[in-house]
């Protein structure tokens, strides 16, 4: 049997990535505590040139490597960037908090570059197993994680529970994806795309596969009735590690969605028109109504978190170019406002004390009228309400579910936001109407201070001009 | 270009009022005015070309994918807007510089202000839907920052935060409707939507679409059933509320039916549902408005009740009534911000706003009392002001409609019936305010305002005359381009004189003029009628309030079903949702079909005989499963059941490879059970076991199902090609051992290197944990020395079983067997030797590292990888030749023998590291020499 060698340069970015990720991991075993903050610097500096690598090596067109389980394309070089972006604004947020939590370890920075990289695998990864290799690369990472701190008895709860639901849901999604390759025969996403295509639609085979690889991508998404481990995983981890699992991974996830169901299933996309459709519905109902109900904000945007997947998956659900690109807007926007969220959270926390709870932000307003005008800027974007960025996914998603015929349910999108209107405005209400109990300043560090400003202005800054963003997301596909 | 400044000059000029007020307190207010005259200047240059009919239009592209511009356009109703909103707002800031206390902060509330005013401007003049609906929903969110100025009255912050509910939760609604406008048109442009009236009434869409953004428009404009949250925004300063709620904010909702008068209007279902939206909020805000003793208060329900009296006029659909709507907007601003501004007079120097405790202040503030006696009037519609022209207009248009048949006269009787109401309010307020006797216990002596807090009132109040008296000199032409600008087509025939001639309108005028006053004088018995009747309050607010407790109640009854915390309700529901999803799909697309064609292999007696037993089995784990050891025996006995499958589907080697791998697993799982305490509690109720037994019998009836589907199905196998390749390629005939070490040896070495990773986790885990014997629940090892009989027939076993594991390696590449399996085989038997003779006596006989067996497997078989490279091949090419030896014969050599033979190390190394590490778990009867080693390595 011959062996080629493939194509590398596509792939340079991971290379560079897994490098790193290794090089750091063998240094962190030598260095001090005190060195530590090298760590921290080598992982930035990790991500940064990962990304002007993605950058350089983009090309217009699909370069496909490592026979064809492998591709770089537009979609994914922009999503990798992002990827990179959030991955980095969690660290920079982050710092801090493990600094004063004693959890200022190695582990925390290269389980992050690991996580990153299956991230970029599941991104860029064009075949069955490369699909499921870089989502374990990061739901192993990300279990890791959860469990940081390993005393705390709620993140260890928190991180067997994520464990045990996502190893269950890996299997259904990898059980999925071998019944689709015994009915097509191949793992290719390219081939099992064109063989589905003439394949007999209502074969139950096909059927189950795709109702297990659904089964499984909703998990990971967090759709209701998948998403039970969200809350929870959310509630328990530490706050960095709630936001990195809230922001990136979502990316990553949209675009496995995007390789399996949209180029490898594109076929069967009747068929899982109205499976997406109920999981959408379903998300946004029951994510946005018990929001509602939730005192600890980490919980409410994990609610908040199931209620904008539905929004996603609206996109995708419509099956054409413009649904695929307002997703991937909305995934990416969300991805920024979930990242000033969470920063929020732990900009106000400090040793001993967690900020987790909506009572926190009382009177923020008072103690510090820039963030809690930054936090408003957040909660109004996510809430949907112009001209922030939020507004502008939703309207792009809502506007091809009107195109694609489904009136009714971009009506009920639209009930479904105003109920989530009520649960952000209470954070708003909080900040600006109710009296400090806390009155500590605020101790964060002012690298911390400025990119957590910038990330907020950049989605006031992206909503009122939001066209750039919009035509990435249109050309990327 | 100019259009643009006009919006942004407001909405960027907020950002310089904080920084005017540096230089002092004044400095915000008058950067706040500069700005707004500077705007209303460029508005009026633009002016003439509107009164000569141009519509003027510029547009940039903004977000061109999704259909948004940033387009703006300047008509008759548009310019009639930002005039109010302009002018009045100029009227507005000279009220508030004076209205507003030292603690409040200036520049906060006039940045607010400004903010208001852009948002205001752009609804306005926005030629784009979509940027309407932005602009729309920022005025709804700077309203909300002005209700809520006075953020310590906990009315206010309630207030606010209702008109954000609901305002905001309308302008989603809006949203929508637009959306299925534009689907409808193509196009958000307005221009384009005013001018397909056709192709929007006859499309299926049209009615969600209006629906929705009626919606939108009622919430905004405070038309019954979401009326409610006007009299709570009362709360806000005076100034915001002659402001918003009187000129501009609920203003937007009529604008936007006139708006989109000549796109939507016209058919019954417009008719239907603003006609009557309107009729009750008239009927309904005016009576209750009579009953309302804060001056606020009765000013809101008035203004909710002339709010219904423009959607009534809108709602007839007639060109006439659409004229005549417009005409009572630009009077009902007029006089009502007036009167919200002499009201905030009366609070700001008598301390109260109850109509209870004022009384004659004529006495005190004879001037301001004058100004708001003529506006009020003008509010009742008395003949020589500007209301009782537009409400005579109205009275003629009610009478006018012919659409109701034999219930056309409802609508003028409850016309008169809603006049009657309005003179008897305006009455109330103009009598209790400043005349019935002297005020009661008032927290200061009332005395005039300052000069310049009158000279708004002035102005209003004076245009009031000016427009009641004369009419088509002063307000004719602005009101014939603004109603132009609503119809987008000739104007119809009308008269702005102030008399008619004596005809029905004058004498419904009469009869509420007349009815109002008795109304009033019965006043004292109609409250206690009302008290009477109404001993609660209960309204739209108690519902909104209900809705939301409901909303929350429901929220954490979900939360609690589904989120419970327990990783088992999880489970269950995952399964279930899979499960659910697995048949909902089927039931939809599937076309089950259950066949028993295929290559199956025949059932006979053996077969079943297997299968119950493995069935059985499995059944007795399950039942068992408290009970640790029986449990795991019956775990064996399901291990051996497979194996005797894989016998009968004629795979030696895998039934081989699952009896070893049964064997160590099930020994190592004693050795860690035996920590663990023999039986485990029942922490599961009855109900859940049920639950449980579904769920699990259901996903195992599916997979069951789909294993069936998927084998009777045709396919074709991959086995051919290696059965092809297996000699030629590997040199072996043992297809299965060729393809671990050969054809996939990458994968195979990968999977030893993982076994070595976890092991090596385990030593780490295990290496400092020690279980104390006494422990409650735990057990150390068994003191008891082992029997005799194990201990003897052990030791020659050992050998034995070494000659075994070679000759099952070496002969593992063309007959069953592999390095695997004889891996197992001797793992296995120094197992034995552990488990027969003991710990220590095996560990001092047994000197050996097993991480350096491990280091030298997985050595070996990188080597075999690497040495292929040497000869110029690809990493892990394999060779073989065939040797012809002494009594064996003719004897194949695969390179890959080496390979296997590192998997053969690697995974002996393996199992004795984790029973070592199990072994040692126990301290004290743990043998000294496995502890050195530890500590050694």
């Amino acid at each position: 049997m011959n062996f080629e060698v493939p194509n590398f340069t596509p792939a340079i970015p991971e290379i560079f990535v897994l490098s790193m990720a290794c090089i750091i991991l063998l240094l962190d075993l030598f260095i001090t505590d005190k060195g530590r903050i090298l760590t921290y610097i080598l992982s930035l500096a990790t991500l940064a040139v990962a990304a002007v690598l993605t950058i350089t090596l983009h090309t217009p067109e699909a370069v496909y490597t490592f026979s064809g389980t492998y591709v770089a394309d537009p979609m994914s070089s922009l999503l990798k960037v992002f990827i990179y972006l959030t991955a980095a604004g969690v660290m920079i947020y982050s710092r801090d908090y493990l600094l004063q939590r004693d959890l200022f370890k190695g582990e925390f920075y290269v389980l992050s570059l690991f996580a990153v990289l299956g991230m970029m695998i599941m991104v860029s990864a064009h075949s069955f197993i490369t699909i499921y290799l870089g989502l374990e690369l990061l739901s192993l990472c990300l279990y890791a994680l959860v469990a940081l701190n390993r005393d705390s008895e709620v993140s260890t709860e928190a991180a067997m529970k994520y464990f045990v639901l996502g190893a269950l849901a890996s299997g259904l999604l990898l059980y999925g994806m071998s019944m689709i390759y015994g009915m097509t025969g191949s793992l290719d996403i390219t081939v099992v795309g064109e063989k589905i295509m003439l394949a007999d639609h209502n074969n139950i085979v096909l059927i189950f596969g795709l109702v297990f690889v659904i089964i499984g991508l909703a998990f990971k998404l967090g759709a209701v009735p998948f998403h039970m481990w969200i809350p929870d995983v959310y509630h328990g981890a530490p706050t960095p590690v709630t936001l990195f699992i809230g922001t990136a991974p979502k990316i990553a996830a949209f675009a496995m969605v995007m390789r399996l169901l949209v180029e490898g299933m594109q076929g069967l996309h009747v068929q899982w028109q109205d499976m997406l459709i109920i999981l959408a519905i379903l998300s946004m109902g029951i994510g946005n109504i018990i929001a509602i109900a939730q005192g600890n904000i980490k919980r409410m945007l994990a609610y908040s978190t199931i209620s904008h997947v539905g929004f996603i998956l609206l996109g995708i659900m419509t099956g054409t170019t413009f649904g695929y690109s307002a997703a991937m807007f909305y995934v990416i926007s969300y991805a920024i406002m979930a990242l000033g969220g969470f920063g929020m959270i732990i900009l106000l926390s400090r040793q001993g004390f967690e900020a987790d709870k909506i009572d926190d932000f009382k009177g923020l307003n008072d103690r510090s009228p820039w963030f809690a005008f930054m936090m408003m800027i957040l909660m109004f974007s996510m809430a949907g309400v112009p001209p922030t960025l939020g507004f502008y996914a939703k309207l792009a998603v809502l506007e091809a579910v009107v195109n694609a015929g489904f009136i009714w349910l971009a009506v009920l999108a639209v009930i479904f936001s105003i109920i989530g209107v009520f649960y952000y405005l209470r954070v708003i209400k909080v900040m600006y109407f109710d009296k400090a109990e806390d009155h500590h300043p605020i101790t964060a560090g002012s690298d911390m201070k400025i990119v957590l400003s910038l990330n907020s202005l950049a989605v006031l800054g992206l909503g009122l001009f939001p066209a750039g963003l919009m035509a990435l997301c249109m050309t990327a596909l | 270009m100019t259009l643009l400044l006009i919006v942004l000059i407001p909405l960027l000029g907020a950002l310089l009022v904080p920084v005017a007020a540096a230089r002092g307190r004044m400095g915000a207010a008058w950067m706040a005015g500069a700005l707004t005259a500077t705007a209303l200047g460029l508005l009026l240059s633009l002016a003439p070309q509107v009164f000569a009919g141009e519509i003027l239009v510029s547009s940039w592209a903004w977000m061109a994918d999704i259909g948004l511009y940033f387009s703006f356009r300047l008509d008759g109703l548009g310019l009639l807007f930002a005039l109010l909103i302009l002018g009045i707002g100029l009227l507005v800031i000279l009220y508030a510089t004076y209205y507003l206390s030292p603690k409040d902060s200036m520049p906060k509330f006039f940045a607010y202000m400004m903010l208001f005013m852009g948002a205001m401007l752009g609804v306005v003049l926005s030629e784009n839907l979509i940027l309407l609906l932005i602009f729309w929903e920022l005025t709804s969110l700077t309203s909300f920052l002005l209700v809520s100025f006075w953020r310590h009255r906990s009315d206010a912050r309630q207030g606010a935060r209702m008109a954000l509910a609901v305002t905001g939760g309308g302008g989603l609604c809006l949203l929508a409707g637009i959306l299925l406008l534009g689907e409808i048109v193509g196009s958000y442009e307005l221009s384009v939507v005013l001018a397909s009236a056709e192709l929007i009434q006859n499309h299926d869409l049209y009615a969600p679409a209006l629906v929705l953004i009626l919606l939108g428009a009622f919430t905004k404009s405070a038309q019954f059933p979401f009326h409610f949250w006007l009299p709570h925004a009362m709360a806000a300063p005076t100034p915001v509320s002659a402001y918003l709620h009187s000129a501009t904010m609920v203003k937007a909702g009529v604008f936007l039916l006139a708006r989109m008068h000549p796109a939507l209007s016209g058919g019954d279902l417009w008719f239907y549902l603003v006609t009557a939206a309107g009729l009750v909020t008239l009927v309904f805000a005016a009576y209750v408005a009579l009953f309302r003793h804060d001056i606020k208060g009765l000013l809101a329900y008035s203004t909710i009740s002339h709010l219904g009296l423009i959607t009534l006029l809108f709602g007839f659909g007639t060109p006439l009534a659409a004229v005549a709507g417009v005409f009572h907007i630009i009077n009902h601003a007029i006089f009502k911000a007036s009167l919200f501004m002499a009201a905030g007079i009366i609070d700001h120097e008598a301390g109260t706003r109850d109509m209870r405790r004022l009384s004659g202040l004529f006495k005190y503030m004879p001037y301001t009392a004058v100004l708001a006696m003529v506006a009020a009037a003008a509010m009742a519609g008395v003949p020589l002001l500007n209301g009782f022209l537009s409400k005579e207009m109205f009275f003629v248009e009610t009478l006018a409609l012919q659409r109701l048949d034999e219930w056309a006269w409802l609508i003028p009787a409850l016309a008169t019936l809603a006049g009657v109401f309005a003179v008897a309010y305006s009455l109330r307020f103009i009598h209790d305010v400043f005349f019935n006797g002297e005020p009661k216990n008032l927290p200061k002596v009332p005395h005039e305002p300052p000069r310049w807090m009158k000279i708004p009132v002035e102005v209003l109040v004076t245009l009031c005359l000016l427009v009641g008296v004369f009419p088509a000199f002063t307000v004719g032409p602005l009101l014939a381009t603004a109603a132009g600008g609503v119809l987008q087509a000739p104007l119809p025939e009308y008269s702005l004189a102030i008399w008619h001639g004596f005809n029905e309108a004058i004498v419904m005028s009469l009869v509420a003029l007349v009815g109002g006053v008795l109304f009033y004088l019965l006043r004292h018995r109609l409250f206690a009628l009302h008290a009477r009747l109404s001993p609660g309050e209960f309204g739209a607010k108690q519902v909104f309030d209900g809705l939301i407790r409901g909303l929350l109640n429901t929220s954490r009854c979900i939360t609690h079903l589904l989120e419970n915390g327990s990783l088992q309700r999880y489970m269950a529901l995952l399964v279930g949702a899979a499960i659910t999803v697995g048949i909902y799909a089927a039931a939809q697309h599937g076309a089950v079909n259950f066949s028993m064609s295929g290559t199956s292999i025949p059932i006979n007696g053996v077969a079943i005989a297997i299968l119950v037993g493995l069935i059985l089995a499995g059944l007795g784990t399950v039942i068992l499963h408290r009970h640790r050891l029986p449990a795991l025996v019956m775990l064996g006995v399901v291990g051996l059941c497979v194996s005797l499958l894989f016998v009968y589907f004629s795979a030696p080697d895998l039934a081989l490879t699952q009896l070893s791998v049964e064997v160590v697993t099930i020994i190592l799982l004693l050795l860690a059970l035996h920590f663990m305490p023999q039986e485990a509690k029942a922490d599961s109720g009855s109900g859940r076991r049920w639950r449980d037994a579904l769920l699990a019998g259901g996903a195992g009836i599916g997979v069951a199902g789909l294993t069936w589907a998927v084998l009777t199905s045709p396919f074709e196998t991959l086995s051919g090609f290696y059965l092809e390749q297996s000699v030629p390629g590997g040199g072996g005939t043992n297809v299965v051992n060729v393809i671990l070490v050969d054809f996939r040896g990458f994968d195979t070495f990968g999977e030893i290197t993982v076994l070595a990773i976890a092991a090596i986790g385990i030593h780490a885990l295990l290496q400092n944990l020690l279980i104390k014997p006494n422990e409650p629940g735990r057990y150390g090892w068994a003191p008891a020395k082992p029997p005799l009989l194990l201990e003897v027939i052990s030791r020659p076993l050992l050998p034995l079983a070494l000659m075994v594991a070679v000759y099952l390696m070496l002969r593992g590449h063309n007959e069953p067997g592999g390095g695997f399996i004889a891996g197992l085989v001797v793992g296995i038997a120094l197992v034995m030797q552990y488990l027969a003779s003991g710990v220590e006596w095996t560990q001092a006989r047994l000197r050996v590292d097993y991480f350096k067996v491990i280091a030298v497997g997985l050595i070996l078989s990188l080597l075999t990888g690497v040495a292929s490279w040497i000869w110029g091949y690809p990493f892990m090419t394999t060779t073989f030749t065939y040797l012809y030896w002494p009594v064996v014969g003719k004897f194949e050599v695969a390179s890959a023998m080496v390979f296997d033979l590192g998997v053969f190390l690697t995974v002996v190394g393996i199992t004795m590291v984790i029973l070592a590490e199990l072994g040692k778990l126990s301290g004290p009867l743990a043998p000294r020499p496995v502890q050195n080693k530890g500590e050694s390595r």
